[in-house]
Order: structure tokens, then C-alpha cells, then sequence
């Protein structure tokens, strides 16, 4: 008996009793309310039965289960529940006995026989027996056709009664709204019920009051993170206005696909981040935005220097920015109601995208942005303060959402003189390294001068000069420099004028740690992003590009 | 066809078997074997319902079959050309109902995470699902289009309805789907009122020229059925025997003769000023008004129709103006229609 306390036993059964067949729309709402809690307690039921030698044992130490699985088996909300139909059934089988060994253990065969028979079976002599019967299909086509039917004149009950609605935000008195999200609190997972429940979120958007049952959001929520749902594109950006629970899942979920570092994702970062939904629903929904860009900017305090973070927050954020210049202009809200927290000088040169600035123009640009961003830093160093500390550290995170602008200063590093370079260098260690601590800044900005100095060397030299091969590879191997030096070498291995032979060569002789080669990768992915969005194809660089990626995953 | 009469023969004897101790010595496979061959039978099915040459034969060979085992075992159960597209429901029924029958059949229905993939199994989980839901869905929904019917009859009478669609597109099957008609009518028999629900359900749904030429299908083959109209009209309550008569000519004319009758069976009791049901009369005279209210109710040309309609009775009974002659007369008083 110590698998299930008395109180409990007492509780469940005194529910399964006032359940009964469950109809009335009082009891639906106490049931789909206790639904989560009957899971738990049946998989309790379930462990002490799968304890028991023998179906007479389980009988005397669970005296009440055969009723009180006997009573759950008529009642609909249960047994239409997923799990817990799945958890009822397995219950059933512990009763089971193959090998009967006395008058109790026939009778209770009998008994699940019976109660298998009724589930999948009408009662004889009912309307729907005969139906079923003389349907000219299987019981399984009819049941689901019939499902489908009564859902989408559901659906259809409920769109009518969206047109009905007044234009204001008045509350939404509708019964029926309610009464049919209870009743989908236990169906969530089953495939047809998608348009209706599409259908209420809708409702509840246009109504603009919450008139659906709280455990239905929670469970669609569930369902949908747990991918045991699938809706349409607008219903789940529906879902996510009204749970947050549900979009905190969302982005969760895209974030987690990506640290789990699988090659796929790499290459096509842009079409992944799109496919969640994420990029126009934030663009539809500001606050959905917000909250996107809240859960990624503390996971970027914890692992600032991961690399594919800082691709999806980069890729994240470019892919928002055209789903922004796709809205009509009298839609669109203005940008910095997203960045609220942003100083809003800083806005425009990051938010242009570079397809958008003759390449000509782009060392200026970057110098401009680079000015911004000095003298926000410099701020910083004169105050010293909180509040300055937290204005540059927001100023660095619109650098990394707009990353893109530093891979086009590196991009352009590549081919830069040496008078150039200084901006674009200083871009580069902000944007790795943007704390101060101890005056780390201009240390910073030589080792990246120094990583330059010798990339260039590198790829313009043939042969490559061993001196210089062994100075990046040092430069790549230290804890501090690892990600800019990746970042430079990546950008000379693409856009630098040498033959591809070279710098496949180069690639094998200096990136030789699996790791170092999986964090190039990132840094691929997020170029390669930038090139699908610029304004032409450059079909040589995506070939590189294509080649180095190539190089990169053959271990 | 000699081989799917063969095969037809087999599983009738397999149904049979499901029904006896025999069972007891199924293993695993005799089993799997069973099902497969119902499952092929459902195929049949499925295959040749609408084709009424191949159906004819089939049902031939069922007969024969039927008429063989029944001689061999009084108390076989006959199986008819619509069961074959629940066979394998049915051979599950059987087995679950015979004490005697292995005991792999109640462990292929319980979803075991540890059953090897090759063991059988026999996934119910989607039609106990689905059952239910509908079920929670028809108690949860309450319809505000027709008045009176249930959602549950709604969505039994569109599905069969379908049914009827499939069959009678096809030349040669008017006989099969009257006899499906007849045996929906013939088995839900202890709850006759539900199932004019399911009825006037199929000839509310649709909207095209087949689903009319289902529904006069439907309305010829009540009129076939002795009192089935009258029964129907009775089951139904006026605001959808209303609808229907707007929606539906044939309808409206079955639903004014049956009105027509209950009229007839009023009679005037002087000493009480009122009309009374005869013994065997089916209505009061308030229930008759009612009926006809909602048909005035229920806007043009319908209420015209009506009041026309009751203005010829009455015309018909003597044009009498006083209370207590005719009871159209009467009818049209209550009702307050101006003539």
C-alpha cells in the first residue's frame, strides 16, 4: 500500500465517482482541471500494481482500483486524454492475468476483456452503434471522420461568432468559448482537433480578453513545445501573445538546436531561424521581440564568447529586419520601440543593413559606427558608473545583433591599407572583447593588429612563411585571442584573391583542433548569412565559402 | 472470383471460430493470420461497396456461405456484405468476448514499450481516442443553427448522407442503400427517436444537386416504410420539421399530410368547447398549432404556403367562420391568420 497514501485513494475515487461519464460542463471544467494530477496519480497506481506478484495480491492491497479504473474507462475526458488513456490501459494490463490461477483472477480477466471491449466498441442497440455498424468503413475511418466533422463545425461556431464581435476591447461574454477550450484541455495532442484549436486562440486574440480556460493555453503550450502539436503558422503566433510560457519555449527551443552544434545548422542558420517564426512574429509583435531578445541577451552574459550564440542572435536579428522592411509602411512600428534600451544614435547605422550602402561607401559607415560606439566606451571610462557601464554593454549587444557590420569591417580588412585599418580594427576587438577591465582595450587592438599583420602576410605570401604560420596558429590556440584570430582568418580565406589550393592548404596547417574547426564553422555561418541577403551574388566568394565549409568538416 | 469466394468462405469460418472453444488453440501467428485475412476482407470492402455487379456476387457467396455454417452451427450469425468492412473490429469483439481465447489478444491491444517490434500488435489507441473525443466534444457543444437537433445526429447524418452520395452516384445500388437504410433503422430500434434525428440530419446537410438527389432518395424510401414519415414528423420537433419543409418541396408535402392526419384525428367536444385526440390520435390541437405556428414563423414564402395551404382546408370543410365545425376553421382562429 505504500506506493499510494489512503488520502489519495479517498480523493480520486470520491472525483471518479462525481465525474461519472462526465457531460456536464461543470464537471468537464473539474476534470480537464485535475487532469495533470490523475496522471501522476495513475502512474502511481501503475508502479504499485507493476510491484505485485500476482492480479490477486494487486486486488487486496488496491481494493478500490478495479472500480476506480472501471469508472475512468466511461469517462470520455479521460480516455480521450493521451496519457492518460495510455496510463489507464497499461493499469488494465497489470490485472491481466496469463495465467489465471483461481476464480478472482478469471473474473478479472473477464473484467478487462470487457472493459477493452467497451472502449473500442458502442453499446449494442444505441443510434451510434447502428451508425457505426452500417458506416461502409471501419470503425477507425468513422470515428475519425466523425471527429473531423464535429471540429470543423466547431470551427466554424466559432470564427462566426469572431465576426460577431464588437470592434472594441469589450469582454468577451461568450459562453461557449470557454466551455469548448475545457473540452480541448484533454485533446491537444490529437491531430484533428488543430483548426479548432487554431480557431479559440484566434477568438481570444480578436476579442482581446481572455475567454478561454487557462489549462487549455497551458496545455497547448505544452503540447506545441513538446512538438506533439502542430499548428498553423498564425495560431502559434497567437499562442505566443497570449502564453508566455509558450514563446519562452520557442526561443528556448531555437537556441537550444543551435548550441547542440549540429552541422546542419550551420549551414543554413537563416532558413532554420526563419522556419521558427520567431523573426515575423517579433516583427508583428514587439513585445514578442523583447521577450526573444531578453532570453538571449542573459544567455549571452553567461557564454559571451560562444560563437553560435552569437551567430543566431546575429542571424535572429537580420532576419527580423527584413520581415520589418517587408511590412507595409503603416504597419510598421518604429525601430526603436524594439531597442528601447539602445542610446538612439546608434540606431540607424546599425540597423541599416549593408545591402543598403553602396560597398563604396562602407569603410565610412563603419567609421561612423566605430566613432559611436568610441565615444560611448569613452563615456564609460570618464564615468565609470553603473549606468554607464550598462550603456556600453547595451551598445555592444546591438553590435552583436547587428554583427553582420563587423563581418563587413573584417571583410574589408582583408584587402584593407594599413591607414584604413585602425577603425575597423578597433570594431573587431569591441566587438570580442568589449570590457575594459584594466585597460585591456588597446592591448586588445594590438594583438588584433598583430593577428592581421600576420594573416596578411599569410595569405598574400607563396609559399605561406612557416614564422607566420606558426605566429596565427599561436594567436588561434590562445584563450584570449581564439575568436577574433578565427574571425579574421576565416574572412581572409574567403574574400582574399589567392588560389583556393592555397588556402585549403593554409586552412589544413592551422586549423588543426576539432573544436577551433567547429567554431570556424559559426563564423561561416553567420558570413554566409550576410551574403544571401546583399544586394548581388558573388558567385567566386560563395564558392570559397562552400569549399572552406568543405575543408572544415572533413575531420 | 472462385479464389475471393474461397477467401469470403474463410473468414466466415474464421468469425465462427472466434465464437468457440476452438479458439483456445490460436498461437501467435493463426492469429496474425486472422487479422491479415480480415484486414483483406475489409479491402473487398472497401473496393467493390459502389460496384453493384462484383457486390452482387459477393453477396451471393456470403449467403451460401452464411446458409453452409448455419446448417453445421444453429447458432452462427449470419454476416452480411456491410460487416466485411469491420472485420477485423468484429474478430477482435469475438475474441475479446470468448473466455477461451489465447491471451495474446488482450496483450497486443495494451501499448507495451518493451514489446519487440516483430510481436504483434493491434494499435486501438487512435479509435478509442477519437471515440471519445467526439463524444466530449458533441457534450460540450451546444448548436445554435438547428434548433432541437444535437450535434451528435448532425455529424451521424452528414457522414451517412456521404455514404448514400457514394453509393447512388454509382447506376444499380438503390437497392444496396436502401438496404443499408433499412438495417440502421432495423438495429438502433430501441431508440428510434435519436435516429430521425440522424435522419433529418442527412436531409439538412448539403448543399449540391447530388446531396437533393440523397435526400429524395431518403424521403422515398420513408414513404416505402409504412408510418416511418409520420414517426419522423412525430420524433422531430417543429422548428426542424420547419426548416426541412423550407428546404425541401418533398418534405413539405409529406410533413402536410401527416399533419393533414393528425388533424383528422381531432375531434369537437361540445360540452368542453374543444377539439380532443380521438383514442388513437397521435397530438393535441395545441401541439398541431404549434406545428403549424413555426411553419408561419419561419418567414416567405413558407408562411404564404402555409396560410394558402389553411385557408383550402378550410375552404375544403365548408368555409365555416364559426368555432367548432371545421378544425381548420379553428386552426386559423388560434393562429390568428386574417383571411
Amino acid at each position: 500500500m505504500a506506493a499510494v497514501s489512503e488520502t489519495d485513494v479517498q480523493f480520486w475515487m470520491a472525483k471518479a465517482l462525481s465525474w461519472g461519464q462526465a457531460t456536464s460542463c461543470s464537471t468537464l471544467l473539474d476534470t480537464s482541471r485535475h487532469l495533470d494530477y490523475l496522471k501522476s496519480f495513475l502512474q502511481q497506481v501503475l508502479l504499485g500494481l507493476q510491484q505485485m506478484s500476482s492480479t490477486s495480491e494487486a486486488m487486496k492491497t488496491f481494493p478500490f482500483v478495479g472500480q476506480f479504473l472501471g469508472r475512468l474507462c466511461w469517462n470520455p475526458c479521460v480516455i480521450a486524454d493521451e496519457r492518460s488513456q495510455r496510463l489507464l490501459l497499461r493499469c488494465l494490463s497489470c490485472l491481466y492475468s496469463a495465467e489465471p490461477l483461481d476464480a478472482v483472477e478469471r473474473k478479472a480477466n473477464t473484467w478487462v476483456k470487457n472493459m477493452l471491449c467497451h472502449l473500442i466498441s458502442e453499446e449494442d442497440g444505441s443510434v451510434s452503434h447502428a451508425t457505426v455498424k452500417h458506416a461502409g468503413s471501419s470503425p477507425k475511418r468513422y470515428h475519425s471522420e466523425a471527429l473531423q466533422k464535429v471540429v470543423s463545425l466547431m470551427t466554424e461556431e466559432v470564427i462566426k461568432s469572431c465576426e460577431g464581435l464588437p470592434k472594441t476591447s469589450a469582454r468577451c461574454s461568450n459562453e461557449n468559448i470557454h466551455t469548448m477550450s475545457t473540452a480541448c484541455v484533454a485533446l491537444v495532442t490529437c491531430p484533428q482537433m488543430a483548426p479548432l484549436i487554431g480557431a479559440l486562440l484566434k477568438h481570444s486574440m480578436l476579442c482581446g480578453s481572455s475567454c478561454l480556460n487557462q489549462e487549455f493555453i497551458k496545455e497547448v503550450s505544452k503540447a506545441l513545445i513538446s512538438k506533439r502539436l502542430v499548428l498553423e503558422d498564425e495560431a502559434v503566433v497567437t499562442l505566443w501573445c497570449l502564453s508566455p510560457t509558450c514563446l519562452e519555449g520557442a526561443a528556448v527551443s531555437l537556441l537550444e538546436s543551435v548550441l547542440s552544434d549540429h552541422e546542419s545548422m550551420t549551414q543554413s542558420l537563416d532558413k532554420h531561424v526563419n522556419d521558427s517564426l520567431l523573426p515575423q512574429a517579433s516583427a508583428d509583435y514587439c513585445h514578442i521581440f523583447l521577450t526573444v531578445n531578453e532570453i538571449y541577451r542573459n544567455v549571452l552574459t553567461e557564454i559571451d564568447e560562444n560563437l553560435a550564440l552569437r551567430a543566431l542572435v546575429q542571424v535572429f536579428t537580420a532576419c527580423f529586419l527584413q520581415r520589418v522592411t517587408g511590412q507595409k509602411p503603416q504597419d510598421r512600428l518604429p525601430l526603436r520601440a524594439f531597442f528601447p534600451n539602445v542610446t538612439p544614435r546608434l540606431l540607424s547605422p546599425l540597423l541599416t543593413a549593408p545591402s543598403e550602402v553602396p560597398r563604396e561607401a562602407w569603410l565610412d559607415h563603419l567609421s561612423w559606427i566605430r566613432s559611436l560606439l568610441q565615444s560611448v566606451t569613452e563615456n564609460e571610462e570618464a564615468g565609470g558608473d553603473v549606468r554607464a557601464y550598462e550603456t556600453v554593454f547595451e551598445a555592444w549587444f546591438l553590435l552583436v545583433q547587428c554583427g553582420y557590420w563587423v563581418d563587413t569591417a573584417v571583410e574589408l580588412l582583408v584587402l584593407a591599407v594599413p591607414e584604413n585599418a585602425e577603425p575597423l580594427l578597433w570594431l573587431l576587438t569591441f566587438f570580442h572583447h568589449p570590457t575594459n577591465r584594466g585597460h585591456q582595450r588597446s592591448q586588445q587592438t594590438a594583438v588584433a593588429k598583430e593577428a592581421w599583420t600576420h594573416l596578411r602576410i599569410l595569405f598574400l605570401s607563396r609559399p605561406p612563411p612557416p614564422s607566420h604560420l606558426g605566429a596565427v596558429k599561436e594567436l588561434l590556440s590562445s584563450s584570449l585571442s581564439t575568436n577574433l584570430a578565427l574571425h579574421l582568418f576565416s574572412n581572409f580565406a574567403i574574400f582574399s584573391h589567392g588560389p583556393v589550393s592555397i588556402i585549403t592548404e593554409i586552412t589544413d596547417k592551422v586549423l588543426t583542433e576539432a573544436a577551433v574547426k567547429r567554431r570556424a564553422l559559426w563564423i561561416l555561418a553567420s558570413i554566409r548569412c550576410r551574403l544571401n541577403s546583399a544586394a548581388s551574388r558573388d558567385d567566386r566568394v560563395h564558392s570559397r565559402l562552400r569549399t572552406l565549409q568543405d575543408t572544415l568538416l572533413q575531420t | 472470383m472462385e479464389a475471393v469466394l474461397r477467401q469470403l468462405q474463410n473468414i466466415l469460418e474464421l468469425l465462427t471460430v472466434t465464437q468457440t472453444d476452438r479458439v483456445r488453440e490460436w498461437d501467435q501467428q493463426t492469429l496474425q493470420r486472422a487479422f491479415q485475412w480480415a484486414e483483406y476482407c475489409e479491402q473487398l470492402h472497401s473496393r467493390f461497396q459502389s460496384n453493384p455487379a462484383v457486390r452482387s456476387a459477393l453477396e451471393a457467396g456470403l449467403r451460401d456461405a452464411n446458409q453452409r455454417l448455419q446448417d453445421a452451427l444453429p447458432a452462427h450469425s449470419p454476416v452480411t456484405f456491410s460487416d466485411l468492412a469491420q472485420c477485423q473490429h468484429k474478430l477482435l469483439v469475438h475474441l475479446l468476448s470468448n473466455p477461451y481465447s489465447p491471451n495474446s489478444v488482450v496483450q497486443m491491444l495494451f501499448p507495451n514499450p518493451k514489446t519487440a517490434e516483430q510481436e504483434l500488435q493491434f494499435d486501438q489507441s487512435s479509435v478509442i481516442t477519437c471515440k471519445s473525443a467526439f463524444n466530449l466534444l458533441c457534450c460540450s457543444f451546444e448548436r445554435t443553427s438547428h434548433p432541437g437537433l444535437r450535434v451528435e445526429a448532425e455529424v451521424r447524418g452528414t457522414l451517412l448522407r456521404e455514404l448514400l452520395n457514394s453509393l447512388l452516384t454509382r447506376p444499380g445500388n438503390d437497392e444496396y442503400a436502401r438496404t443499408v437504410l433499412d438495417c440502421i433503422l432495423r438495429d438502433s430500434a430501441g431508440k428510434p427517436g435519436c435516429i430521425y434525428d440522424v435522419i433529418a440530419a442527412a436531409l439538412l446537410s448539403g448543399d449540391d444537386d447530388t446531396d437533393a438527389v440523397t435526400q429524395r432518395f431518403i424521403l422515398a424510401w420513408m414513404h416505402e416504410r409504412d408510418g416511418c414519415v409520420r414517426e419522423l414528423c412525430r420524433s422531430l420537433s417543429p422548428g426542424v420539421c420547419a426548416v426541412l419543409s423550407r428546404q425541401s418541396p418533398e418534405f413539405k408535402r409529406a410533413y402536410w399530410g401527416v399533419l393533414k392526419q393528425w388533424a383528422s384525428c381531432l375531434q369537437y367536444d361540445v360540452m368542453g368547447s374543444v377539439w380532443v385526440p380521438t383514442s388513437d390520435g397521435p397530438v393535441t390541437f395545441n401541439v398541431l398549432a404549434d406545428r403549424l405556428n413555426h411553419l408561419l414563423i419561419s418567414g416567405a414564402p413558407l408562411k404564404e404556403d402555409t396560410e394558402t395551404a389553411l385557408n383550402a382546408l378550410k375552404l375544403g370543410d365548408g368555409d365555416f367562420s364559426v368555432k367548432g365545425i371545421s378544425v381548420w376553421t379553428d386552426l386559423i382562429i388560434q393562429l390568428k391568420i386574417g383571411s
